[in-house]
């Protein structure tokens, strides 16, 4: 063969290459090991730490006297520890069987389930970390806790440990106020990071309003970790701090009377064949703004959602004829007041000297206003001209529909001539707080605002509305059975069609005995009457009374707030007090319930009774009591009770017995004082949880 | 050790030779170069060893096996090698097209029952444990095919000027087995075919223009591939870490960051064996193969990776110097290999350092593997046989 050398350069182009690849590796790694100035820290230490969470126990949820409303139950949860059991000779193959035959469960299964999730294994798989033990069975039964804490050769790397889980253990007592907290969704975490899941949120009630105080603070148990994340020793740890304790104003005992009597008042109307579909209660201290109880039935026990509803309970809870349980009706439903909205009738009417409080005022069986005829309560009449107070006091409708519809033609005159009209009543409405949030310290979204109806809002709504009322009109309701309803529905719409956007005087009439578009919730109303008798002060008020520590000190005082004081003068609200006081006996609706009660003089109220289309009347009082004078010898009430029972027909008889059989409890006629005094506690009580 | 001797009647017969025939062979063999290789698994050995016995321990596995696999590994790369020296390099002329031909039908049949590491198609399970990647052998199957093609056609014409034909043909030899490469997706292995078979083309005497418009057409395909999303994701991943490792150190970033932080800390001499925390904790994936060399870095410092350095440094040189002697295909032969050592190991020392992107590819005879090593030992012995040839 023959050879011919290869001119050199071409081996030169490969051995510089080489050489310079050569001299640049060099000096790369000696750049990399000796100058580079910003050298990567080395983070890997022999050991790393893995942290595990210790989970705080929610704080408690007290009554006004320390009595526990919600606190938390210690269960038993069954961990496995997956890193023992693999360093057993068989995998701990034995021990999950042995765990299996315990637990009832498939050990095939339990072995699944502990396994940590990666890209190979999918679920059911442990999402956690994999050095964290896995929890593999909550609240087992007894017989399995004993058998693994008696025989712990039998079964390593499983532990029995105790949580704490929410309880509730006066079951429905006060369940719309105190509501529930359940297990952190994935959208909790979203927008709290710091939320694990061993932690649970509050989703409504009192445990949303006060989520984070509750909740406390998470501890940290440090596991040193191998650099193949194997724990070897423990680092350290941080103690769980407990969520604070909520005393709240409720007086639980109170509040379990309330609920008997209105139970009992609703089982009562039914056997009179009154469908008395919902009820509510609502007591609080006009002087302090506290809420002392709030009662709401149909109820439900949050226990159901804790550790999760199930499927079939959520269902039955929200079935169509469930009646809508979870609904607080006290606070975030809302009803036609009927008569009880005459406090603010009264108040505007004479507050704008469209009457006095000498004058009298005819009070005729039915009065004809814009070419309606408007009747008393079966046409009743009471002859001659009467007072306010005797107004008040036997309800007559009539003797407020006059002034109410003059108020509108007085303002109908002042848009024809230009002028913005007055609207006195509805700004009375809204002065009592009608409209607008009680500002209660409960999620929003729980709290009715109440409505009424004046010209903005009427065409606003007729705008928005207007084509499917004539829709409705023309086709006139083929699908309502009775052909009274369906003529009138029907006529309604037609009305609505055209002449929808007008507010008439027969508007503003039914507005004055808080009918038509009026509407409120139970402590709305309750709110309004504390105004009345606390010296005119509005209350936002408060349910919440403190938040305190494990030892039993003072966090954080809640106070109510004072919205706005009612422009009602002292004159005016001691007048209606009067007027309104049970010592008047037959001459107030009121007290028909209350004649024979020994403390009927320190009571006082307003009956209402108001009609809803197609329904029987919903039955109305709001009471107040104990009465008493201030130095400067104004009368003031301790507490406010508002009841209302739906369909549950006239006032004095539909919602005073219940009443009365809470006042009872409260005066100790036939029976034990529920509250130690008359009224509210005075002082806040310390709850210690701390075990001290 | 057995030492066999080429029946002169057969290249592929191999029969036992005296230790005195022996003797006289030693100065046929460039022990320098035998040495450095074996000096470089050697030092494989007690790497791979480094990289895995912690994390094997931990697993609950046998600490060693790794070890015991490397040697074992070391063991039959060895019998090849000598396998590889007996041949007559003369006759690679005529074998080349053999040799080219076997590779490819090994890299086709990676396409009909490979398997999937890593993201390559790149494997062939033959059972037992035992795997190959045919793109290693390929490496030596391109080199020694090239060479055959442009010794034949010179000797054909007297003339050892490639024509224009030889060229296109070499093109073609090389256009198969990387595209099939690049299908698999292993692109590290296409860039030392590449690397490689532009070594034999220079060697060859190919004009400049061509290589140099082969060079730019590279950029041009690389730059149409990135923008036509040719690349697999994963592909463009990496070269997007290594623009910016800050970027996404927990995803595609992870390996270099880790090995990063292993090598800064290693220092002038090293934390140690058995001592570096990055490699001991088993922070840096793949250590054992990919990024073998940051165990060096960590765990010799400077020291033990000039140390490497300089071994391929002595690998190439002695290559080098056994081209200078070679006949036309010996030549071409031992400048394709030192270029596919000398790439592959700037590659993959150039990525454990940042320089370079990642790409899958082992560190020539210390990183852990039974494929890569295997056709290194080939090509050594092949490297020996040329020198042989060329002394008789």
């Amino acid at each position: 063969m023959t050879r011919r050398p290869v001119p050199a350069r071409r081996f030169g182009i490969i051995i510089s290459l080489v050489a310079s690849m050569v001299l640049t590796l060099v000096a790369r790694l000696y750049y990399v090991q000796v100058l580079d100035p910003n050298k990567p820290r080395q983070t890997a230490g022999v050991l790393h730490d893995g942290d595990v969470v210790v989970p705080a126990p929610r704080g408690l949820i007290v009554d006004a006297q320390g009595r526990v409303l919600v606190d938390d139950r210690a269960i038993h949860v069954i961990e496995v520890d997956r890193d023992r059991l693999l360093e057993l000779p068989d995998k701990g193959a034995s021990v999950l069987r042995r765990l299996g035959v315990l637990l009832n469960r498939n050990p095939v299964q339990v072995a699944k389930e502990i396994t940590p999730c990666s890209p190979t294994v999918p679920a059911p798989c442990w999402v956690g970390e994999p050095y964290q033990p896995v929890p593999v069975a909550t609240s087992p039964p007894m017989s399995a806790v004993l058998t693994i804490s008696e025989h712990r050769e039998l079964y390593p790397g499983v532990t029995v440990l105790t949580r704490s889980q929410r309880h509730y253990p006066d079951r429905t007592l006060a369940a719309h106020v105190l509501g529930y907290a359940s297990a952190v969704t994935q959208t909790d975490k979203r927008s709290n990071p710091s939320l694990t899941d061993a932690d649970l949120i509050g989703v409504s009630g009192l445990e949303e309003q006060y989520d984070a105080a509750l909740r406390g603070a998470d501890g940290k148990r440090v596991v040193r970790l191998s650099p193949q994340g194997y724990p070897v020793a423990d680092g350290p740890s941080t103690a769980a701090q407990q969520g604070l304790t909520l005393v709240t104003s409720i007086d639980a005992r109170l509040q379990a009377l309330t609920q008997k009597a209105l139970i009992t008042q609703i089982r009562a109307l039914r056997k009179q064949g009154k469908p008395a579909t919902s009820g509510s209660v609502v007591i609080m201290a006009p002087q302090t703004g506290r809420v002392l109880a709030v009662a709401s039935w149909p109820t439900y026990d949050p226990q159901l959602f804790v550790g999760g509803i199930s499927a079939k309970a959520y269902r039955a809870l929200t079935a169509p004829g469930a009646n809508d349980p979870l609904l607080s009706r006290a606070i975030a439903g809302q009803y036609a007041p009927g008569s009880t909205f005459k406090l603010i009738t009264s108040s505007s009417l004479v507050m704008h000297h469209e009457i006095s409080l000498d004058g009298r005022y005819p009070c005729p069986g039915s009065v004809s206003i814009d070419g309606r005829v408007k009747t008393n309560f079966e046409s009743e009449s009471f002859g001659g001209p009467i007072s306010l107070e005797d107004a008040l006091g036997y309800s007559c409708d009539t003797f407020f529909y006059e002034p109410a519809a003059a108020e509108y033609y007085a303002d109908q005159r002042r848009i024809d001539e230009g002028e913005q009209p007055r609207e006195w009543l509805q700004h009375m409405a809204a002065s009592y707080g009608v409209g607008t949030s009680p500002g209660i310290d409960l999620p929003a979204a729980e709290q009715a605002t109440g409505s009424y109806a004046d010209r903005e809002t009427r065409l606003a709504r007729w705008r928005a509305n207007r084509k499917t009322y004539c829709a409705e009109a023309k086709r006139g309701y083929p699908d309502v059975a009775n052909p009274t309803d369906r003529a009138y529905m029907t006529e309604l719409a037609a009305e609505n069609c055209t002449d929808g956007w007008r507010y008439r005087a027969g508007d503003n009439a039914d507005m004055s005995i808080g009918q038509g578009e009026t509407t409120l919730s139970p402590l709305q109303l309750a709110i309004a009457y504390s105004a009345l008798v606390n010296g005119g002060r509005l209350w936002e008020p408060r349910i919440g009374w403190a938040l305190e520590r494990p030892d039993g000190s003072v966090a954080k005082t809640i106070k109510p707030v004072v919205r706005r004081t009612v422009p009602v003068s002292a004159k005016v609200r001691d007048y209606i007090m009067k007027s309104l006081s049970f010592s008047r006996g037959w001459a107030v609706s009121g007290a028909f319930a209350y004649l024979n009660s020994p403390y009927r003089n320190q009571l006082g109220g307003k009956t209402g009774t108001a009609e809803v289309f197609g329904r029987q009347d919903t039955a109305w009082l709001a009471t107040w009591g104990p009465v008493y004078r201030t130095a400067a010898g104004q009368p003031r009430a301790k507490l406010v009770m508002v009841g209302m029972i739906e369909q549950g027909g006239i006032g004095a008889f539909g919602a005073g017995p219940m009443e009365k059989q809470i006042w009872d409890g409260i005066f100790g006629v036939e029976s034990k004082r529920v509250l130690s005094g008359e009224g509210p506690a005075a002082t806040v009580p310390h709850v210690r949880t701390d075990g001290q | 050790m057995t030492v066999f001797a080429r029946d002169p009647r057969s290249p592929f017969t191999l029969v036992p030779n005296s230790m005195q025939a022996f003797g006289q062979r030693r100065a046929r063999h460039d022990w320098i170069l035998t040495g450095s290789a074996l000096a470089l698994a050697l030092v494989g050995a007690v790497l791979v060893w480094a990289a895995t016995r912690s994390t094997q321990e931990a697993a609950g596995a046998n600490p060693n096996a790794f070890l015991y696999r490397h040697l074992i590994n070391m063991g039959i790369a060895a019998a090849l090698g000598v396998a590889a020296c007996r041949f007559d390099a003369r006759l690679l002329r005529l074998f080349g097209p053999a040799v080219y031909c076997a590779s490819l039908v090994g890299l086709l049949a990676v396409f009909a029952i490979g398997t999937t590491v890593n993201g390559a198609h790149a494997w062939i399970r033959l059972g037992g444990g035992v795997e190959l990647q045919p793109s290693e052998f390929m490496k030596l199957g391109l080199v020694v095919g090239m060479a055959g093609m442009f010794a034949q056609r010179a000797r054909e014409r007297s003339d050892p000027t490639p024509r224009t034909s030889d060229i296109l043909i070499a093109l073609g030899l090389i256009a198969v087995p990387l595209g099939l490469v690049m299908l698999e997706p292993d692109l590290g292995s296409a860039m030392v075919l590449a690397a490689a078979s532009f070594g034999v083309l220079i060697t060859a005497g190919v004009p400049a223009r061509w290589t140099v418009g082969l060079l730019v057409l590279a950029v041009l395909v690389a730059v149409l591939a990135v923008k036509t999303g040719m690349l697999a994701q994963y592909q463009l991943q990496r070269f997007e870490v290594f623009a910016n490792p800050a970027r996404d150190p927990q995803g595609a970033a992870y390996n270099v960051t880790q090995a990063h932080i292993a090598i800064a800390n290693g220092g002038l001499f090293g934390r140690g064996l058995f001592h570096g925390p990055q490699t001991e904790g088993g922070y840096v994936p793949e250590q054992q193969t990919d990024f073998i060399f940051s165990v060096a870095g960590e765990e010799f410092g400077l020291v033990g990776g000039l140390a490497i350095i300089a071994l391929f440094g002595v690998l190439c040189w002695r290559g080098m110097l056994i081209a200078r002697r070679a006949d036309r295909a010996g030549q071409l032969i031992a400048a394709g290999i030192v270029c596919w050592f000398a790439f592959q190991a700037f590659q993959n020392v150039g990525m454990n350092l940042g320089l370079m992107p990642v790409t899958g590819l082992p560190l020539p005879f210390v990183s852990y593997g039974g494929s890569s090593m295997f056709a290194q030992a080939l090509a050594i012995g092949l490297l020996q046989a040329v020198r042989r040839a060329a002394i008789e």
